[in-house]
């Protein structure tokens, strides 16, 4: 009766553990590292605190020189702006967007990294903002 | 091997016990006299609002005599409870059929007294919350009495009245009605805003422009001046408020005929808003949008909801305002 319920709680254990096992390894803040190779900015949005964007047109992404250049509409606020990028698959963004970014210096631009979807290539975008005039 | 069978069936036997249930019986209504009461206003308790209740009494035996509400603070002008238990008529309206006389009120109490033979009723009562209740609780205990000498209560509350106040509707102009004053609730010519200078916080204007979108805007006096295109501020006319832009907060106080306007601005959200890090303008503001505001002096914290706008220059708008000091 002992041995039955060591085997039952072996094969248990031994089951868990077989289905915990993962074959796709996951980066630091668990994301699913892939074999993709891509590694851009698909898009670009920015939002002012009432979240309508404060675009003027669309923001002209430059994969090779790796710039988003953008023109946002006059009067918007530059310190307390939200980005919203769009990458190729599996990418993700450094720093991280948590909330309110200030972009009031325009003589000394954000940049972002992306990070492709194998984690082995990095490219710095930078991201210009023009004022439209009044 | 038995042993197993045993357990197997004491699980069964669990198993069924578990699923049986008790006979439905109908509930035995009481012959005493009962009484409910909900109340029917949504959000928060803003001073010269109403609070909307709806009281409702009943006995097997004997008749209803009188309904009466006795709040802990004594009601603005106007409190009253309807002397009509009102039904819904198949067109949907609400049909009122008298069953007392007019509410009388003293003090804090109101009472309807019954001059039909009635034996259940549901009343409303509007309670107007005064001055005096801002930023206190008020509670509201309703008692029905019959002819056999009962009497029941109900204990509604205790309610939070808010801080803040609010004023609706109120027409800005470009060029004429612009200089609005958190503190007076009230917008002024430039005539009149020289005479209130110091506490003009918003000029509104409205510009119609090819090469930006500037449109309806609300501008401190102090904010760069390309922000304030043509306009000429009236001496002394200087502060400078903190605004931060909304868009589709439609306060239901603010905004009651919206069709989504099913939320609330109450305290707490002028608590905790933050708007150190505001600028002191705000423009292309449409319908429906909103400007967060904090004055010069750190007084007031208000939202300046845009009701509607038009394209002559004009605007509705409407404030709640929340006194910080």
């Amino acid at each position: 009766m002992k041995r039955n319920l060591s085997i039952a709680i072996a094969a248990i254990i031994a089951l868990s553990t077989w289905s915990c096992s993962k074959n796709t390894p996951v980066d630091s803040d668990g994301l699913l590292i892939t074999t993709r190779k891509e590694c851009s900015v698909s898009s670009f949005e920015l939002l002012g605190t009432d979240f309508v964007s404060v675009r003027v047109g669309a923001a002209v992404i430059d994969t090779v020189a790796q710039t988003v250049k953008c023109t946002v509409q006059f009067g918007t606020d530059l310190r307390n702006l939200y980005p919203q990028f769009s990458l190729a698959q599996d990418c993700k963004l450094t720093p991280k967007i948590t909330g309110l970014t200030d972009f009031s210096d325009l003589t000394h631009p954000r940049q972002w990294t992306v990070i492709s979807g194998d984690r082995k290539i990095q490219k710095t975008y930078t991201v210009t903002l023009t004022v439209q005039p009044r | 091997m038995m042993r197993n069978i045993i357990v197997l069936i004491g699980g069964l036997a669990l198993f069924a016990a578990s699923c049986k249930k008790s006979d439905y019986a109908l509930p035995t209504p009481s012959t005493r006299l009962q009484n409910q009461a909900i109340k029917r206003t949504l959000g928060p308790n803003i001073v010269g609002q109403v609070i909307e209740f709806a009281y409702a009494g009943a006995i097997l035996k004997g008749k209803l005599t009188s309904f009466q509400a006795d709040a802990t603070i004594a009601g603005g002008a106007g409190t009253y409870m309807e002397y009509r238990s009102f039904y819904t008529a198949s067109t949907g309206a609400d049909v009122g059929v008298p069953v007392g006389n007019p509410s009388v009120t003293k003090t804090t109490n109101t009472t309807v007294t019954f001059n039909v033979d009635t034996n259940a009723a549901t009343l409303r009562y509007y309670y107007v919350v005064p001055e005096e209740a801002r930023g206190k609780t008020v509670t509201i205990t309703f008692t029905a009495k019959s002819s056999d000498g009962e009497s029941i209560s109900t204990v509604m509350g205790p309610y939070t009245v808010a801080k803040m106040d609010m004023k609706l509707n109120m027409k800005v102009t470009d060029n004429n009605a612009m200089y609005i004053s958190i503190a007076d609730t009230t917008v002024y010519n430039a005539t009149d805003a020289a005479a209130h200078a110091g506490s003009i916080d918003l000029v509104y204007l409205y510009r119609n422009l090819t090469t930006s979108a500037f449109g309806h805007a609300l501008v401190s006096p102090a904010a760069d001046p390309a922000y304030l295109p043509g306009v000429t501020l009236p001496a002394g006319v200087n502060r400078s408020t903190k605004e931060l832009k909304a868009f589709n907060l439609q306060d239901h106080n603010l905004a009651p005929t919206e069709q989504y306007g099913g939320i609330f601005i109450d305290d707490i959200d002028f608590q905790t808003i933050d708007l150190s890090n505001s600028p002191n303008y705000a423009i292309n503001l449409k319908a429906d949008a909103g400007v967060w505001c904090q004055t010069a002096d750190g007084t007031y914290k208000a939202y300046i909801f845009f009701n509607s706008v038009a394209t002559s220059g004009t605007a509705t708008v409407s404030m709640k305002r929340y006194k910080l000091k």
